[in-house]
């Protein structure tokens, strides 16, 4: 490893994994923002200590609470702030050089035009006090290997996919929403105004970070665009770079700037700097999520760029407005070869089975052999033609009260075992559809689980897959012409 | 070889005179510090010294008002091409003084510039974004850029690899490699021009901090070339 990817390890390990922790704000009553952190870092099973500070009370939430930051028995790595804006300052600038981070969740500062000048005494009595900030204007830090959240419920297991948004409340669905569809966590940072530290120091830590094998950013403003272009262009995009861009259109930037008081940029601008460093970008909350799903569960291959792609399931309508849809995003759903179609007809599927690409294989051919007949489907197609990837997609509600056997699980489970035979063949994507029934939705939440238990990214329909495979599409194809 | 020297003076003598943009031939005289074509020119002050002036161009030439007071020049009707001959060229010159929107005008005199060959209208430009810092641009002239708007965006400093993607993402890109019947124009002229303005070292990186806008319009790129016809740098 650089020298310089260590150095920048050494000085963020502190924030992802505190072992100390103070918490401005709590009361004795309980009840505050502060009360709900405390609350929910003991609920997160945090095995560090814990040090609220109050000006008066001995206890808070049963910790032995101490007067001011400075006063803690031991240094602070993370100082969680949630007082009122104007006291913060003084604060910081008594912290004697006893704390390493100050995450301050406090609004009031330079999100609005009568708090700019508080934040440039919040950053001066910062550097005073020797903490390095975070914030302020967001809600926390979300970071599963150091047991920190600021989520309800947040998963405490540890993944790979590190974010940075300056939106909090975005970040708290990007948390919850994602780890219902699969998403595990390295690390989640709201930097609101990020009046000290910013998404550039946070996207170099993730660019080094071990752990964290995809990043994510919600943006709405970038503070030093030479800066974020230069990492971005020397990082290669060697690990991808998810950008969910608020304020892209003028509308949208007028939002944007009565939202964290920064203008931001020029869309033109962000599709140069996608096109120069292989960042990926998204325009909605699920497209996001999606495409970080792939990319957690599916690695690039950039020696064959995915375009082929297989479409297998139960439904012809689907299949047919996926195949154009595809089309679209630049993936092909092209016919087989002879070699293929013949090999799928010696199958003798039943009438109704389409095995042209895409195959259309109603309940009835898809319970044939209870679900194994996938397995030799999927065999005759690896075994004769040479699709990048494979979207197998079952319409849940065709399914019920048709069978007791687990075809589901069977299905799932063939298309698994003929990956393994070709290792390396073809990217496999599974959609679970739901007309949105109360049964069938809990059976897609059932085989939702399961399959990404296995590895397998799931989607809800058709076209967030195909997001995501043309994002996969996008990352392999600028390593294969610019990669490291 | 750039002459950065010369460059910076360039821009130097605009700020000194209070200039909010380069003019035609400063602009012109900037490109070709930075290694860019522009077509030979010389720059007279009136009728009289035309016949001096020819003898140094090559026929057929273009005459051009050169005023602080006036943007559009062609709109004004100070633009004049196609001459042959010192009459033809002295006639110009008198008409221009005469016409109402040029005679109210300060004029600092009339640039007479030899044509460039025929080829595909280009436009190059430049714009400092207040995040990232200097964009250059491509796009097909004409009404391609003005009505389309097809046209790319790139993070100064480009690479060459950077520039042919440019080139390639024009809806556009067809007519440059020779669609309905006409000659290919040479890429590698148009790719040469967006790496001296936009690259590592070039134009636009150089004078961050004074360049606010730049437009080439018309680049006239032909198989084997390209030339900057026409050229505006706004300071900032």
């Amino acid at each position: 490893m650089k020298q310089g990817a260590q150095a920048i390890l050494d000085r963020f390990m502190p924030l992802f994994a505190p072992r100390t922790i103070a918490v401005v704000g709590a009361s004795t009553k309980g009840g505050s923002g502060a009360n709900v952190f405390i609350r929910r870092m003991r609920e997160f099973g945090y095995r560090g200590t814990i040090y609220p500070i109050h000006p008066s009370a001995a206890e808070i939430d049963g910790l032995p609470a101490y007067r001011s930051l400075a006063e803690c028995p031991q240094a602070i790595d993370y100082a969680y702030v949630s007082v009122a804006a104007q006291h913060v300052p003084e604060l910081l600038a008594r912290a004697n050089g006893r704390v390493r981070f100050a995450q301050v969740i406090s609004s009031g500062f330079g999100e609005v035009d009568e708090g700019k000048e508080l934040q440039d005494a919040l950053v001066a009595a910062a550097r005073k006090g020797g903490a390095r900030l975070l914030g302020p204007n967001c809600l926390g830090m979300y970071s599963p290997r150091g047991r920190l959240t600021f989520v309800e419920d947040g998963s405490a297991e540890i993944g790979h996919v590190g974010v940075i948004s300056q939106s909090g409340g975005l970040g708290t669905d990007i948390v919850r929403r994602g780890q219902v569809r699969g998403l595990r966590f390295s690390g989640l940072v709201t930097v609101g105004n990020s009046a000290d530290i910013g998404p550039n120091d946070l996207l170099e830590f993730y660019l080094v970070d071990p752990q964290t094998r995809v990043i994510g950013m919600y943006i709405e403003a970038v503070e030093d665009g030479r800066r974020f272009f230069d990492v971005l262009r020397e990082a290669k995009a060697a690990k991808p770079v998810v950008i969910l861009k608020g304020g892209r259109t003028s509308q949208g930037r007028m939002a944007a700037a009565s939202h964290t008081g920064a203008l931001a940029g020029d869309d033109r601008v962000w599709i140069a700097l996608s096109r120069q460093t292989g960042c990926i970008l998204v325009d909605t909350l699920d497209q996001f999520i999606d495409t970080l799903l792939v990319f957690q569960a599916l690695m690039p291959r950039p020696a064959r760029p995915t375009r082929r792609v297989v479409l297998f399931g139960n439904g012809g309508g689907t299949s047919v407005l996926a195949t154009d849809f595809y089309a679209r995003l630049g993936l092909d759903v092209k016919p087989f070869g002879k070699e293929t179609i013949d090999g799928l007809a010696a199958l003798r599927l039943p009438p109704g089975t389409s095995i042209v690409n895409p195959i259309d294989t109603p309940v009835g051919t898809l319970q044939q052999e209870e679900g194994r007949i996938a397995e030799k489907i999927l065999d005759t197609i690896f075994g004769t033609a040479d699709p990048e990837a494979l979207v197998m997609h079952l319409n849940l509600a065709a399914f019920v009260g048709r069978t007791r056997t687990d075809i589901m699980g069977n299905l799932i489970q063939a298309a698994l075992r003929v990956q393994s035979k070709y290792p390396g063949k073809a990217h496999f994507e599974l959609v679970l559809r739901s007309d949105g029934e109360r049964d069938v939705e809990e059976r897609k939440r059932t085989f939702r689980t399961r399959a990404i238990e296995l590895g397998i990214p799931v989607y809800d329909e058709m076209v967030n897959a195909g997001y995501a495979l043309a994002a996969l599409q996008a990352q392999e194809r600028f390593q294969h012409t610019r990669g490291a | 070889m750039i002459d950065t020297v010369n460059a910076s003076a360039l821009i130097a003598r605009a700020r000194v005179e209070k200039r909010a943009a380069l003019d035609e031939l400063a602009g012109k005289r900037l490109l070709a510090a930075y290694g860019v074509a522009v077509p030979e020119s010389v720059m007279i002050s009136g009728a009289e010294e035309v016949a001096r002036a020819l003898k140094a161009l090559t026929a057929p030439v273009a005459v051009k008002v050169m005023s602080p007071d006036i943007l559009h020049k062609s709109d004004a009707g100070g633009v004049k091409v196609g001459l042959r001959t010192a009459v033809e060229v002295q006639d110009a010159v008198r008409a221009m003084m005469a016409s109402p929107g040029i005679g109210a005008a300060r004029v600092d005199g009339f640039l007479i510039e030899e044509m460039a060959p025929p080829g595909q209208e280009i436009v190059v430009g430049g714009v400092r974004d207040p995040q990232f810092g200097p964009l250059v641009m491509v796009g097909l002239g004409g009404v391609f850029v003005e009505v389309l708007a097809d046209v790319a965006f790139r993070i100064c400093p480009v690479t060459r690899l950077d520039a042919e993607e440019m080139l390639a993402e024009l809806r556009g890109a067809a007519v440059l490699k020779g669609a309905r019947g006409r000659k290919a124009v040479s890429l590698d002229a148009i790719i040469d021009v967006l790496l001296k303005v936009g690259g590592e070292g070039g134009l636009l990186i150089n004078h961050a901090a004074d360049i606010k806008e730049a437009d080439i319009n018309p680049l006239i790129v032909s198989e084997s070339g390209a030339v900057a016809v026409d050229a505006r740098f706004v300071l900032a």
